[in-house]
């Protein structure tokens, strides 16, 4: 580190550099968060609005009514569905990716970042075109008779799955791709000499230390899911409902917004606890 | 095995860009609602997005709410940067944790919250509050970007002004800033892409008459279907591609590093 800015007179110097940007965490995150907090806690009545008394009907009411506790499930379910779909697809575009070079590498980079340039509204506003009754996936398995009816794509889950596995798949594959860039090449050489076959390698080499990259796009694809809100609410519409679609709804139509903290916070935590456990384990598998 | 592999992946690659090439497609059909294949040949559709008055609106508004929030976010994550690469400071790890963390909370939480606490002082439905979330929401990658930028070059650099006599400011004016420009730039123009593209916060915040262009796309695309929809959302591709990726590839070789 350089002598000039750390001269002990100068060290108030890094505070009031640091100063706007954590007064705007303060009065924009911190700040608005604690009160998301506290009003997660609060009550609320139609035509009173809230009260402000501590309770905790609202976690209740989340975890405890079959309605929402369905959406909670649901969403998790989701989850599970879209990390597993990445996963499968995400796998051997990472793996193909890592082993390009030069022009190949690029062409197929920008394959994969141009979707992550291009914002969820318009990517999911092409699922729409694609998925509907007569959109073209349906328009075309009818005109050579695969099927006899339009499959149902638009409004449930299925539709759904399909979009917001499209969305996040970038994340993903940029994941495991850094982790098998990671790996030490010579590994495979030394493997190889060992009389190693190709699927052995790939399981005991390849598959174990490309684990961290795998473990941090899942995470990242889960949590993706968990907070989605614009590909659900334009694919689904009101048929199929997740957490970030109830939030909103009692946030914007219901002005229901204790009930909203509460959802929001308990995504919110549940985003947090993921993260550290992620961390958690890609940090033991490094040291070990 | 190998043709097997190389299969896969062309159709995993068809699924990943269809949506992208399905809206470009469509934003040149001459249909009356987004058909593919698409029938016809036409520009109108762009025609249409530049001479619907509310369209043109929300272009504006966007422009001018992204361009404001840059500026405030390139000034502080670039302060923020400094501080973090040149200065020994406790707990370093932890403030660009923390300084990076906007990034991390889903959208609708922040969304709420700031709606919460905005609504408290009366700023909710204002272009302030509407700048204020976005700072928030874009200076993360300011601060990634110059901080990646700082790290690269030498700072003997800044050293040897300073022995010649130059005080903190000609430092940074003649030498410091000139050599982190090119991180500075990125920064701004992929915070700026950040901005323009933020719908969930907005969405909340934003109110009749602050709406940016991705809510005008996102309740157009829910209550009707309208090639315009296509039209704009291409010029937006054509745009993010020919500014953000020299950035983005950056940012990415930055953040996998």
């Amino acid at each position: 580190m350089p002598s000039w800015f750390s001269k002990p007179h100068r060290s108030f110097a890094p505070w009031a550099l640091l100063g706007p940007n954590l007064l705007l965490l303060l009065l924009c995150m911190a700040g608005p968060l604690l009160l998301l907090a506290r009003i997660s806690f609060m009550g609320y009545e139609a035509g009173h609005g809230i009260i402000p008394a501590w309770q905790l009907a609202n976690y209740k009411k989340f975890f405890f009514d079959p309605f929402y506790r369905g959406i909670l499930w649901g969403t998790l379910l989701l989850g599970a569905e879209v990390t597993a779909l990445c996963l499968v697809l995400g796998f051997p575009l990472a793996y193909a990716l890592s082993r390009a070079r030069g022009l190949k590498r690029a062409v197929l980079f920008f394959c994969i970042l141009m979707p992550l340039l291009t914002s969820t509204v318009v990517r999911t506003f092409g699922w729409m075109i694609l998925l509907g009754n007569n959109g073209f996936i349906n328009h075309t398995l009818l005109r050579f008779h695969l099927i006899a009816a339009p499959l149902r794509l638009m409004y449930n889950v299925t539709g759904v799955l399909i979009a917001l596995g499209e969305v996040l798949l970038p994340f993903m594959v940029l994941s495991i791709d850094t982790a098998l860039l990671n790996i030490n090449p010579s590994l495979y050489e030394a493997a190889r000499n060992l009389g190693a076959r190709d699927t052995r390698i790939f399981f005991r080499i390849t598959l174990p230390l490309s684990l961290p990259g795998i473990v941090s796009g899942c995470v990242l694809v889960f949590t993706g899911t968990l907070s989605a809100f614009v590909t659900p609410t334009l694919i689904a519409g009101a048929r199929f409902k997740v957490m970030s679609t109830i939030i909103y709804q009692q946030a914007m139509a219901l002005l229901d917004w204790p009930f909203g903290a509460a959802i929001a916070f308990t995504m919110l935590i549940a985003i947090l606890i993921l993260f550290v456990a992620s961390l958690r384990l890609t940090e033991r598998r490094r040291s070990a | 095995m190998r043709i097997l592999l190389r299969l896969l992946n062309a159709a995993i690659l068809l699924y990943l860009l269809a949506p992208i090439f399905v809206v470009m497609a469509t934003a040149f059909g001459a249909s009356a609602y987004p058909l593919f294949p698409p029938e016809g040949l036409t520009l109108k559709w762009f025609h249409q997005f530049w001479s619907t008055p509310e369209l043109r609106d929300a272009l504006r508004i966007s422009a001018t709410l992204s361009a404001t929030s840059t500026a405030f976010a390139t000034i502080i994550g670039t302060f923020s940067a400094l501080a973090l690469v040149r200065y020994r400071l406790p707990g370093k790890t932890a403030i660009s944790a923390v300084l990076l963390s906007p990034i991390l909370f889903p959208a609708v939480v922040l969304a709420l919250a700031l709606l919460i606490a905005l609504q408290r002082v009366g700023l909710t439905q204002t272009f302030t509050g509407l700048v204020a979330a976005h700072t928030l929401l874009i200076t993360p990658f300011v601060v990634r970007l110059v901080m990646a930028s700082l790290a690269e070059f030498d700072p003997s650099l800044e050293e040897a002004a300073q022995n010649l006599g130059a005080g903190w400011w000609r430092t940074f004016f003649r030498i410091t800033l000139p050599l982190i420009r090119p991180g500075i730039l990125a920064g701004a123009v992929f915070a700026f892409i950040m901005s323009f593209d933020e719908l969930v916060v907005t969405l909340l915040l934003a109110g009749p008459e602050l709406q940016t262009l991705p809510i005008r796309i996102f309740n157009y695309v829910q209550y009707s279907s309208d090639p315009t929809i296509s039209a704009i959302s291409t010029c937006l591709i054509a745009a993010w591609l020919a500014i953000g990726i020299p950035v983005y590839t950056r940012f990415l070789s930055v953040r996998h590093s």
